[in-house]
């Protein structure tokens, strides 16, 4: 009985370590001050000044729109990757899924060097002027996440019924209609977490985004700046900025609501399905 | 003339994606470690890495980085794994969450609000760069690790637990008998988790020791900004072996391929 | 030239996949319009594969599918009039009843004469023939499993077909989608044949094992196919249910009047429903006929011990329309040479018991089950076993007498009486290497009143030949072949896989098979079971050889 308070006493104490960083953000942005650890009363004055701080909210709109694109582009090459790679043959999927692991293993910072020297070489070698743009920044992106998009649409189809798709071809159905009608829709919850884990790599990421970014985007003429490389670039000279404490809590908020929702709606399948078997 | 769509060329895409966009980036990366800026091929990098102690230091200092950091994370995040996992713990999924959850509040964010907590309380980068450093690693990975040992303590065989009971063993026994050889599998991924990501983390490092620490991702990160590509390279190449490395090492506890039937649709 | 009557015929058809493993060898067959075929055998005849063929699920490696006379051989599943019901149902999970049994009325598209304003009939090209004929051109040219010869007359009637299709204009159609309130008919209307009304709006994971197995019917029926294939689709149900189910479709197959193909391992199931079953074993026909006859005459040992259960005995045919086994000569129908080898069947209920002292054999009985409607026994006869059921009651180890009538005996060809190799060799050591494994042997039976020298056989006229490498026909008869349980020892010379036993009265005849699939078929008393892993042994004086070439080619 000790030890098992001792346990949990020691979770507890982790799980809200791991929060102090957040929380102290959260209540600091509140208040109007420069420095976390000065209070200087209530106040929603750092909401305001976030929504008019053009800087934050163009990295923030690009943040998205990069996550987003990057997102669909992993999930379809990943998706159709790991469809055709689970019906080729033993030795070519071996060969697809080795290469799909590279990646997974790899240092970020390797896989974004890489990139970076092969860019740099076409340029110089075909275009004659840097290619950095969004579409390398794009190219970045996917590659940290289509892996992740194949590991999870793979389960999913290992667990699929293989007369399922025979089922479709025989009531009528071309190979590519049997695709959208049949297997897709089997395989969509694997094809949307690989999409939610993709979307995620992708708001989170620094390394890729410094190395392979251009100008372009919402930021226009400039480099493209997204959350991560406008935040480092901000607390590598002084604090976080106090607007940044105000993003943080509305990020937290979004989160919060989002893995309620995902909760509620994971309870509900899982008694949808107590509930036919008990049938 | 195409006579129908077969399953498996749907592959084709993903294959040349990975071809151009990972395959040919490494060779690209190997082509660069071993010339000079003019294209000829030099062993310059090698020898310049080799023989300078700072490199090598370097190499070092994230070498015992990674180890320290895998070992506090799972330390920290074994116990805590198998809490999670033991039945009587009924809230578990939410707690779960919990765990998982700042990992969805963007990374450098969350590296700087550590930092500026650190420095409210003291310990700043400036006068305890190690200190802060390893503080700011060990929260970062704490969720890699907690996240695969979770799933393997989920999994594991409670009759084999329970037979070592009935055969006399004790709960020292049931752990060091039973329980530790069935999660080597996730306490193997929760360490790869950690440890080449440490190698090559930047922000953290260059935040949190407000550039006193220097890692080998820090190291490959000044190279790529002052456009020593090919220094640059010959580091990632070294980078490149240590997964290999790893990669060999754990391999055996990596999962069997499975599919389908290779088949005429 | 072709029957009007045969739906479906395939002709020569063989299936070699990928991995060179023959699935189906050379099969022929036909189905009438509205018949109810089975294929029956164990797991991995082929009948599954026939099956999918007909479905469009593979392609024939050889042979042609003719469906109403027409060559549909290498057409893809969704352009033919043939739906199946497949074994585990393969409903769609995230479709509900409605929808599932809808899905191939939604896609189903119904060709309409395409007309001119003036109301005449448009006249052209037709551009799917074509398509399909150059299809099946370059499908012919990378097949590799026909020989030039095949491949250039193929091509060359289908280039006939490509110039006349090319040259003709033909009714045109356009096609239709079925409208909604059609789909609703339809989808009712399979709904009540399966009785399954009230549930069209249920989730398919809600429905019990025997409701699935009726959507997945419904599924297929609803659109109206010219032959409805089903691949064990009782499997998975439990005895009670598969027992109605039987009757069921068998009505349905009535009132439907479509020509029903099934595939089952059950013979029971075989024999209750059909109206003709092909009995199938290793890709081979064993034989095609009505149930009755199959279970009455089988054609062979592996037929009669597959349909139901019977006695099986190795005999000897005595005199015209006489045959000898249990010691006894029996009369009998089947005319065979005499002194020939043969297998007899009889069937336990074809055996009449009677009190000791009568009857034409004595036995008595070693053990009694009583099976509800009669008692089984089993009657020592001698050494054999014989398998009789009857009504009247004797108690366990009692002496009786057996008769057996002549027409209850079914006397057939011997399938196997020697092993033969026809591809082994001699290695260095003068052994002979049969599935690449060396076996002592006598050597000199290849050369008359010969003697061994340093390895060299030296024959009387002083001749020297060296058989090393030599190619030879090697025989083993079965009862030479000696079954080793310890497949460590080095007693066992090869060790592979039982696949295969009958038991035939005393004995049992088994099928080895090794890794590198060569077949050993031997007799034992012992009892193993199928996939048991054993070794085997050859003495060195029963191996039989013959040299395929003449033995002056080794001479040296």
């Amino acid at each position: 009985m000790v030890k098992k308070a001792f346990g949990y006493t020691f979770l507890y104490l982790v799980l809200l370590l791991t929060y102090v960083p957040i929380f102290v953000l959260i209540v600091f942005s509140f208040t109007n001050t420069t420095y976390i650890g000065d209070w200087n009363g209530f106040s929603l004055e750092l909401f305001g000044r976030l929504f008019q701080d053009e800087e934050i909210m163009i990295a923030l709109g690009n943040t998205v729109i990069i996550a987003i694109i990057s997102a669909f582009v992993s999930t379809l090459l990943g998706a159709l990757g790991a469809i055709g790679a689970f019906y080729s043959r033993k030795r070519n999927r071996a060969i697809l899924e080795n290469l799909n692991q590279i990646p997974v293993v790899n240092a970020e910072i390797v896989m974004a060097l890489s990139l970076v020297v092969m860019f740099v070489f076409i340029g110089n070698t075909i275009f004659h002027e840097q290619i950095f743009s969004f579409w390398t920044l794009l190219a970045g992106h996917v590659v940290i996440s289509v892996p992740f998009v194949y590991l999870n649409v793979k389960p999913r189809l290992q667990q699929m019924d293989p007369a399922l798709y025979e089922a479709a071809l025989d009531l009528g159905c071309s190979p590519r209609k049997a695709l959208s009608k049949v297997m897709v829709p089997q395989l969509l919850p694997g094809i949307m977490s690989g999409f939610l884990l993709a979307i995620t790599l992708s708001l989170d990421d620094f390394i890729v985004t410094a190395f392979t970014r251009g100008p372009g985007l919402l930021s226009g003429e400039n480099t493209i700046e997204t959350l991560s490389t406008l935040v480092q670039a901000k607390i590598k000279k002084g604090p976080i900025p106090p607007e940044m404490r105000a993003l943080t809590t509305i990020i937290f908020i979004v989160v919060l609501v989002a893995v309620i929702l995902i909760t509620i709606y994971q309870n509900k399948n899982r008694r949808k399905i107590r509930k036919g078997r008990d049938y | 003339m195409r006579f129908s769509l077969q399953r498996k060329q749907l592959c084709i895409p993903y294959f040349l994606f990975l071809i151009l966009f990972v395959v040919i980036p490494i060779l690209f990366i190997v082509f660069y470690a071993f010339t000079d800026s003019n294209g000829y091929f030099t062993f310059d990098s090698l020898i310049s890495f080799f023989t300078s102690t700072n490199k090598i230091n370097v190499l070092i200092q994230s070498l015992l980085f990674s180890v320290i950091n895998t070992i506090i994370c799972i330390l920290i995040g074994y116990p805590i794994a198998y809490i999670l996992a033991s039945k009587e713990f009924k809230t578990n999924y939410v707690i779960v969450m919990l765990f998982v959850m700042p990992m969805w509040i963007n990374f450098v964010l969350r590296t700087g609000a550590t930092r500026d907590v650190l420095t409210w309380l003291n310990i700043s980068g400036g006068e305890h760069p190690y200190l802060a450093t390893m503080i700011g690693l060990v929260y970062n990975y704490l969720p890699f690790v907690i996240l695969p040992l979770y799933s393997t303590m989920l999994k594991l065989d409670k009759s084999q637990i329970e037979a070592a009971m009935d055969l006399g063993c004790n709960r020292v026994q049931v752990f060091t008998k039973s329980i530790f050889p069935q999660s080597i599998p996730g306490l193997v991924s929760a360490a790869q988790m950690v440890f080449m990501p440490t190698m090559s983390s930047y922000v953290i490092p260059e935040i949190l020791s407000e550039g006193k620490v220097v890692l080998f991702g820090n190291s490959i990160y000044i190279g790529f900004s002052n456009y020593q590509w090919n220094s640059a390279s010959f580091m990632a190449i070294i980078m490149l072996l240590i997964v290999g490395i790893t990669m060999l090492i754990t391999r055996n506890y990596t999962e069997k391929d499975s599919g389908g039937k290779s088949s005429k649709w | 030239m072709e029957n009007k009557n045969y739906i479906i015929e395939l002709k020569n058809v063989s299936k070699i996949f990928e991995d060179e493993t023959i699935a189906v060898d050379n099969f022929s067959f036909y189905v009438r319009k509205g018949e109810f075929v089975t294929f029956l055998g164990p797991s991995g005849c082929g009948k599954s594969t026939t099956l999918r063929m007909i479905a469009g699920f593979e392609f024939p490696s050889k042979g042609e599918i003719l469906l109403n006379g027409k060559n549909i051989s290498n057409l893809p599943p969704n352009k033919r009039p043939i739906n199946m019901v497949f074994q585990r149902y393969a409903l769609f999970p995230h479709l509900d009843v409605y929808d599932n049994i809808a899905f191939g009325l939604r896609l189903k598209k119904i060709p309409v004469r395409k007309i001119d304003k003036e109301g005449k009939p448009v006249f052209e090209i037709d551009k799917n023939k074509i398509k399909d004929i150059k299809r099946e051109i370059s499908l012919t040219k990378k097949n590799k499993h026909l020989n030039d010869d095949e491949k250039n007359e193929k091509l060359n009637r289908l280039n006939d077909l490509l110039e006349e299709a090319k040259n003709n204009k033909v009714q045109a159609y356009t096609y239709k989608k079925l409208s909604n309130q059609e789909i609703d008919e339809k989808v009712a209307r399979a709904l009540k044949i399966v009785d399954l009304e009230a549930l069209e709006d249920r989730s398919i994971d809600t429905l019990s094992g025997g409701q699935q197995q009726r959507v997945a019917i419904a599924r297929a029926i609803v659109n109206e196919p010219e032959i409805l294939l089903l691949d064990e689709p009782l499997g998975a149900l439990d005895l009670k249910m598969r027992k109605d189910m039987q009757l069921e479709l068998k009505e349905m197959h009535t009132k439907l009047g479509i020509t029903f193909i099934y595939v089952t391992h059950d013979q029971e199931e075989a024999l209750t429903m059909s109206d003709t079953v092909v009995v199938m074993k290793d890709g081979v026909i064993q034989q095609i006929g009505k149930p009755k006859d199959i279970y009455d005459e089988p054609k062979n040992a592996f037929v009669a011990d597959f349909i139901g259960e019977s006695n099986i005995y190795n005999a000897t045919m005595f005199s015209n329309k006489t045959v000898r086994f249990l010691d006894h000569n029996f009369a009998c129908i089947d005319d065979f040479p005499v002194n020939e080898k043969v297998d007899v069947v009889v069937r336990p209920e074809d055996i009449i018991i009677k009190n000791k002292g009568e009857g034409m054999v004595q036995g008595k009985i070693s053990s009694k089950i009583f099976k509800g409607v009669n008692y089984q026994y089993i009657v020592l006869v001698g050494k054999n076993e014989v398998m009789v059921k009857s009504t009247k009651e004797y108690n366990d180890q009692d002496e009786v007498g057996l008769d057996i009538e002549a027409e209850s005996i079914h006397i057939m060809k011997k399938d196997f009486t020697t092993n033969i190799y026809t591809d082994a060799w001699i290695n260095k050591e003068n052994m002979v290497m049969i599935d690449d494994m060396p076996f002592e042997c006598n050597i000199l039976q290849l050369v008359e009143n010969s003697k061994e020298e340093d390895g060299y056989i030296i024959d009387k006229k002083g001749k020297k030949y060296d058989f090393n490498d030599a190619d030879v026909v090697a025989e083993i008869p079965l009862d030479k072949i000696e079954i080793i349980d310890d497949i460590e020892s080095d007693e066992a010379q090869i060790v592979g896989e039982i696949v295969d036993s009958v038991y035939k009265g005393d004995h049992y005849q088994y099928i080895i098979r090794t890794e590198s699939e060569e077949d050993f078929v031997c007799l034992s008393t012992y009892n193993y079971n199928l996939n048991d892993k054993v070794g085997i042994h050859v003495n060195k004086e029963d191996i039989k050889l013959r040299l395929k070439k003449e033995a002056s080619n080794y001479e040296i």
